[in-house]
């Protein structure tokens, strides 16, 4: 500070009103010892300031417990219910999607969120409520000017009363901390030097920081509402292009430039060859065969592997039985009975112990199964011969058993 | 200056134990700190109540003629939440020597004798360990040596999951419960004499390594007498998960020890309301790890819904045992979390008590979840066999502290450097 400023502010300091009368304690005992006889003297906008924690000052003060735990249950439960609500529109109202089989709405998947929710309503109420309580932050104050009171952050104790207190009367509030025996006893002037604007360093970072903020935002507005024949940006390239030939590409290797290749003429792939059309078409002569092909084993070991793969393959929609209850055809009904499933076309399937299936020779069915039927796909490049056999024979099996019911 | 004032003026060493002979300690903090006559009527008591509770749950159990079966089942659901007080305890005496805690040396004698049961548990363990080291499969089938083989699982985890091994593992964990027990309490009890630092200093030293090596032997104890009983399941989070149960058990056994301490007129003046308000806010704490733990160990099985895993909790949420899980949620959670959430309450020495009351029970009805459904009965079995274990196992390790109590001179370490910050500790 020059000598010059200094004349400056000590006439502005002379003009200033009382901010308060503050008294200096060199222990922290004669500090509480004071600060009780302001409690008791009833007045009500004061402070003490100090070095360190001092246990007991809040008591010696009067200070009442304060109401920020329950601003923080209150922030905490909002949390809660936020995150509830949240993930209950999102995930079942707004775009419901199965998600590995659960339900659209589950409790279950949802505690995370409303865990980290309220711990975070409650976290940002704590910091932020004890700030507004506590009237900070508070970039200058009157005894911010005092040379002295820069010691209430080293080896002095500090008390001041506010002029503004009602209580307050210049001549009996100074008696009433002359009798604390304070090792000075001063007054506060309020604070007419230091300038209310906020310092241009910062109000210049403020306007470069929300600009730069604002630099996302813009691009994706931009993106929102102007269209594009770019590709998008490619940054994680993960597998997603691989030099290889897809069928039905071009490959400039060959001279027919195909990049699937057909088969050399007049030869079979190994295991390709289908010459018995009984074991693989389900067909005799044209007509469904009514007996099983030489191949399949009529075995207790068949009709276990039969019983395995109906359970993979076909219970799903025809249920464990047949009776074309499986858990998807379940859950379709639900859904109807629901209203939920509304705009979902859906065909139930086919109870497989009706009497037109009983009849049904086995090479139909197996031909059924191969190629699919109405609505239900082909399982033949899923399942093997063999094992779409051991499935017929198995379904025969429970036709039998509820035939006999 | 009015009545409520306590008038506690900070770095007030008059309370500080300097140099000087115990007798004159004592006479300093104006404060009872011997065991006295109540410690041993107490222990003598406990003894009598553990015979007459365990006697009848082994009379009945024979009555029930199933081989001891339900009475096993029954004595291993009180057996670990016994065990869950003594190794909580443990760990709350190595924790506070691991951080150098000062609030807490008030307590710590109460916790050492608490920490010092660890030896009886051991003994009150053989009725469990001793069948299946002789390969009798009442609790777990993989200690009999046919089921093993007979099946594909067991006969891969034989080479962990044996009776020779786990009889190996067993003295293993004790005799490190023990040791490390009972160096805490001697060497606590040798500051009572000498006094000085270094003590405190070699303690938290040992603290460390002690930490780590216990994490590993109540991780794998938890496995070994829980988690085996159905031994084709697997958790790995199973171990932290009986640790919350140990924290929030001994925690609220300090409590209802100080508070019973107070009542006998001893440490009324060292113990506070400030010491039992952060005992409550650990089980306060515990309790929601608990519930943390929990759901943790329960959503990473449901998601992945993979039949192997989630067969534990089919079995514990079916017919009656739903019941029991929907109770576990509600009063090992949500009650006890709005319960122990206000500060009033742990500052009350009554709620406190009765929250700490609250939690051995729910710790109880945890430990009744995770073994009982093994069991396999019909319904929910529980009457008289075990409510005796429970009243038994409740009394054994009551007087086995008490026993230890006798023991020892001081009920507080009266020489520690740290007493006199204990002494003046406050919460804001």
């Amino acid at each position: 500070m020059s000598d010059e400023h200094k004349k400056e502010s000590a006439a502005a300091e002379k003009k200033a009103p009382l901010h308060g009368l503050l008294a200096e304690y060199e222990t922290p005992w004669q500090l509480l010892e004071a600060a009780k006889k302001v409690r008791d003297a009833k007045y009500e906008r004061w402070d003490t300031f100090t070095p360190f924690p001092i246990h007991g000052i809040e008591r010696a003060m009067g200070i009442r417990m304060t109401a920020l735990p329950w601003f923080v249950l209150a922030a905490g439960l909002t949390g809660l219910t936020t995150a509830i609500l949240l993930q209950w529109w999102t995930n079942a109202v707004d775009y419901p999607w199965i998600v590995s089989g659960k339900p659209f709405w589950s409790i279950a998947a949802n505690v995370p969120i409303m865990f980290e929710l309220t711990v975070l309503f409650s976290g940002i109420t704590t910091l932020v409520g004890m700030l507004m309580l506590n009237g900070l932050p508070l970039p200058s104050h009157p005894l911010d000017l005092k040379e002295r009171f820069a010691r209430a952050t080293n080896d002095r104790f500090f008390l001041l009363i506010q002029a503004s207190d009602p209580k307050f009367d210049e001549v009996r509030t100074r008696a009433l901390l002359d009798e604390t025996r304070p090792v000075v006893l001063d007054e506060v002037l309020e604070d007419r030097v230091t300038s209310d604007r906020m310092p241009r360093g910062i109000i210049y970072a403020i306007i470069v920081l929300a600009t730069a903020g604002a630099i996302p935002l813009a691009l994706a507005a931009k993106a929102r509402f102007t269209k594009s024949r770019d590709t998008r940006l490619h940054i994680i390239q993960d597998m997603d292009a691989q030099p290889k030939y897809k069928a039905q590409r071009q490959n400039p290797v060959f001279a027919d430039l195909r990049a699937h290749r057909p088969d050399v003429e007049g030869t079979v792939a190994v295991g390709e060859l289908r010459d018995d059309d009984h074991f693989y078409t389900g067909k005799v002569n044209g007509d469904y065969a009514r007996t099983f092909p030489s191949q399949v084993a009529l075995t207790d070991a068949t009709m276990e592997r039969g019983r395995e793969r109906f359970g993979i393959y076909c219970a799903p929609c025809h249920g464990l039985a047949g009776d074309g209850d499986g858990m998807i055809a379940k859950r379709a009904e639900y859904l109807a009975s629901t209203g939920r499933g509304r705009g979902m076309g859906w065909v139930p399937p086919t109870n497989l112990n009706q009497d037109y299936l009983r009849q049904q020779p086995v090479g139909q069915l197996f031909e059924s199964i191969t190629n699919g039927v109405r609505n239900m796909p082909a399982y033949g490049p899923q399942i093997s011969t063999e094992d779409r056999w051991a499935i017929v024979m198995y379904l025969r099996a429970l036709q039998h058993k509820s035939a006999a019911k | 200056m009015t009545s409520k004032d306590k008038d506690r003026t900070p770095h007030s060493s008059s309370a500080s134990p300097k140099g000087e002979g115990s007798e004159s300690d004592v006479h300093v903090l104006g404060d009872e700190i011997r065991p006295g006559p109540a410690v041993s009527s107490l222990a003598t008591k406990a003894a009598g109540v553990a015979v007459l509770g365990l006697g009848a749950s082994v009379v009945l159990g024979m009555l029930e003629n199933d081989g001891f079966r339900r009475f096993s089942y029954a004595y291993l659901t009180a057996y670990m939440w016994g065990l869950a007080i003594g190794l909580g305890a443990l760990f709350w005496v190595t924790l506070q020597h691991l951080v150098n805690a000062k609030w807490s040396i008030v307590l710590r004698r109460v916790g050492e004798i608490l920490a010092g049961t660890a030896p009886v548990l051991g003994v009150l363990a053989l009725p469990i360990v001793i069948p299946a080291f002789l390969g009798h499969d009442i609790l777990y089938p993989w200690a009999n040596h046919d089921r093993v083989h007979a099946d594909h699982l067991l006969h891969h985890k034989a080479p962990y999951l044996n009776p020779t091994f786990f009889l190996i593992r067993f003295v293993v964990y004790f005799a490190f419960f023990t040791l490390l027990g009972r160096f805490f309490l001697k060497q606590s009890l040798a500051q009572d004499k000498s006094g000085g630092v270094e003590i405190a200093k070699r303690m938290q030293r040992v603290a460390g390594p002690a930490m780590i090596l216990f994490g590993l032997a109540l991780t794998f104890c938890a496995i070994d007498l829980l988690m085996s009983l159905e031994p084709s399941w697997f958790s790995t989070i199973f171990g932290v998960y009986y640790f919350a149960s140990c924290v929030l058990a001994a925690n609220s056994c300090l409590a209802l020890a100080a508070m019973w301490l107070h009542k006998q007129g001893r440490l009324t003046r060292s113990i506070t309301v400030e010491h039992l308000h952060d005992l409550g806010k650990m089980m306060f704490a515990f309790t929601v790890f608990w519930a943390y733990i929990g759901f943790s160990q329960f959503m990473l099985i449901w998601y992945a819904n993979v039949p192997e895993e989630t067969f534990w909790y089919k079995e514990r949420f079916a017919g009656d045992w739903a019941t029991v899980s929907t109770a576990l949620l509600v009063l090992h959670f949500v009650v006890p979390f709005f319960g122990m959430l206000s500060r009033h309450v742990k500052r009350h020495k009554k709620a406190l008590a009765f929250w700490a009351f609250w939690s051995l029970a729910v710790v109880y009805l945890d430990m009744y979840w995770l073994v009982m459904p093994a069991f396999g009965a019909e319904g929910l079995p529980f009457g008289p066999i075990e409510i005796g274990a429970l009243v038994g196992i409740a009394g054994a390790v009551m007087a086995a502290a008490a026993f230890g109590a006798r023991k020892v001179k001081n009920l507080i370490p009266v020489k520690d450097p740290r007493l006199p910050a204990s002494l003046a500790f406050e919460n804001i």
